[in-house]
């Protein structure tokens, strides 16, 4: 039964692997060449995309797995109105489409209009307005907070589940034995979590890295090149320049990176699942 | 203080920072249902009006007349066969993985996930390709076609995780009973299974529902396009016009955000056992 699957997938996946590669390796005209591998790794516009990704997936990730973990261990301590308290934080940002996600931010981050300016002007914490998205680093900063929003349900879900798992009497046995719950928290709750942590680490890298439409609808990849990742740009130069054949090797490139990536985090699980 | 003094403020810190969280978390989506039912002077009223304004139905009345309608049914006719293709091929392979032991089965479990690694942007430009080689660009089916790389996985390793938790005894006493195995998977696991599978259904349906780089690139006629692409109208490189956009933006987000909240249980049932525990 799984065989017509292996094969149809083994297929697809050759094909569709097969047929980048092959265009990676081509140019306009169909000769073999290694142009496009040169140019990609020439342009120094692929060197910034390249930092930015770094930037956004670093502050995406570690914005989200906190906040995650946060609200997880809250909601876990929470008896009375669980599903409420889920349905808002947890579920919300999930079921709101990506592209809702990206314009309702971009509007409060308005600099006339917008909301985020006004409520925190009344409450003190900034003196003047800010220009969220106009100026390289504070449009990075303003999609990253906005993707924080967007994506870390999943992680708080992923930690609530983790949390549930944790045999009750670990905690009673701790408290006999006068650990506080800071102490708690670090010598068994973390320790428990682990495995649970670094799958989700490593999904949310990933998805992070291939996350395309928040940025697209927030900035397009500005101002200039701020917040410029490499799949927005590889969709920039596919669909926008016509340069098919460089955004397949740039795609090459990523798809490399994002294989060592995940090998190195599932290798790592590997290896504590065997101790 | 004592333990049960302790006890009780915790829960009431972690009652307020839940409420406070709550409240931050709601508050994005609530301005964008606040500024969808003001008119415009409303809108780029300085300063802001918060609660206080006349609200207006206009902005909905311009998308209906803008076959708002139109596009929806285009989402729904794509999400509802991504949906069932997904449940159709994910289903017995997904079955295979949870009973039988086979060469490579670890092995082919983690190549089923290796479609989630990719950007989907990597793979467009293939697939652009081939669907105009065939002539099914500009075609539902194309556009359902090119979702399947991306569902099925996730609907299989789901699926799996459900199938799993069935006893096998209660399959091989319906077999002593005399069902032949087709009975028995009609009869005796797929009632069990069946909000698992509607789990995963549902979440093919939400991934083509919310999908806009696919969608914009393969159906080019407007008569076929999905709601994302619609919404996308209302973005200029200049100015963007927030009104229709959030009321689109709302009865877009309205049906994925109910249907979570009804099935949130099996949700978290299905991603947590299929991608934590492997």
């Amino acid at each position: 039964m799984v065989l017509p699957y292996v094969i149809l997938t083994v297929l697809l996946f050759v094909f569709l692997l097969g047929s980048n590669l092959f265009n990676s390796f081509t140019d306009k005209n169909g000769n073999l060449t290694l142009q496009n591998y040169i140019d990609n790794f020439t342009d120094p516009v692929v060197g910034r995309t390249l930092l930015n990704t770094i930037v956004w997936v670093v502050g995406s990730v570690s914005g989200q797995l906190l906040l995650g973990l946060f609200v997880a261990l809250l909601l876990n301590e929470s008896t009375k109105g669980q599903i409420i308290f889920r349905s808002i934080i947890l579920i919300l940002p999930w079921a709101v489409l990506d592209i809702v996600a990206g314009v309702m931010w971009k509007w409060m981050y308005n600099d006339m209009y917008g909301v985020l300016n006004d409520v925190l002007v009344k409450m003190h914490i900034i003196r003047d307005y800010i220009p969220w998205l106009a100026t390289e680093n504070m449009a990075m900063l303003s999609v990253i907070i906005a993707n924080i929003w967007k994506g870390f349900c999943l992680s708080g879900m992923f930690f609530l589940a983790g949390l549930q798992t944790i045999p009750i009497d670990l905690y009673e046995a701790a408290e006999i034995d006068g650990a506080n719950s800071f102490k708690r928290f670090w010598k068994i709750t973390i320790p428990q979590l682990k495995p649970v942590i670094m799958t989700t680490l490593m999904l949310t890298t990933i998805w992070t890295i291939n996350y395309f439409p928040l940025i697209y609808t927030m900035t397009g990849g500005g101002p200039g090149y701020g917040t410029e990742t490499i799949v927005t740009y590889i969709y920039k130069l596919g669909f926008k320049f016509m340069e098919f054949n460089k955004a397949a090797s740039l795609s090459n490139v990523l798809f490399v990176i994002i294989f060592f990536i995940a090998f190195l985090f599932l290798r790592s699980i590997a290896r504590e699942e065997a101790r | 203080m004592t333990r049960s003094q302790k006890r009780k403020l915790k829960k009431t810190i972690t009652y307020i920072l839940l409420i406070l969280i709550s409240v931050v978390i709601a508050f994005p989506f609530l301005w964008l249902v606040l500024t969808a039912l003001k008119t415009y002077p409303d809108i780029y009223a300085y300063p802001i009006k918060y609660f206080i304004f006349e609200p207006t139905s206009e902005h909905f009345e311009k998308i209906s007349s803008m076959n708002f309608w139109s596009y929806f049914k285009n989402s729904v006719i794509v999400g509802s066969g991504t949906m069932f293709f997904s449940i159709l091929i994910g289903l017995f392979p997904a079955y295979a993985f949870a009973r039988y032991e086979f060469k490579w089965k670890r092995t082919l479990l983690t190549g089923v996930l290796i479609f989630q690694m990719f950007p989907q942007v990597v793979f467009l430009l293939p697939i652009f390709k081939a669907l105009n080689a065939t002539g099914l660009i500009n075609t539902y089916t194309g556009l359902i076609l090119s979702y399947l790389p991306f569902t099925t996985p996730i609907s299989i390793v789901f699926m799996r995780t459900f199938f799993l938790s069935i006893p096998k005894s209660l399959e091989e006493a319906a077999r002593i009973d005399g069902c032949s195995f087709g009975q028995a998977f009609r009869k005796v696991i797929l009632p069990i299974t069946l909000p698992g599978i509607a789990a995963v259904g549902v979440y093919a349906f939400l991934f083509s529902w919310s999908e806009l780089l696919y969608s914009m690139s393969i159906l080019t006629s407007k008569a076929k396009q999905t709601i994302p692409t619609f919404l996308q109208l209302f973005v200029g490189q200049y100015q963007t016009r927030w009104g229709p956009l959030f009321a689109g933006s709302i009865l877009a987000t309205l049906p994925p955000l109910i249907i979570f909240m009804i099935l949130q249980k099996f949700f978290i049932a299905g991603l947590v056992s299929g991608s934590v525990k492997e």
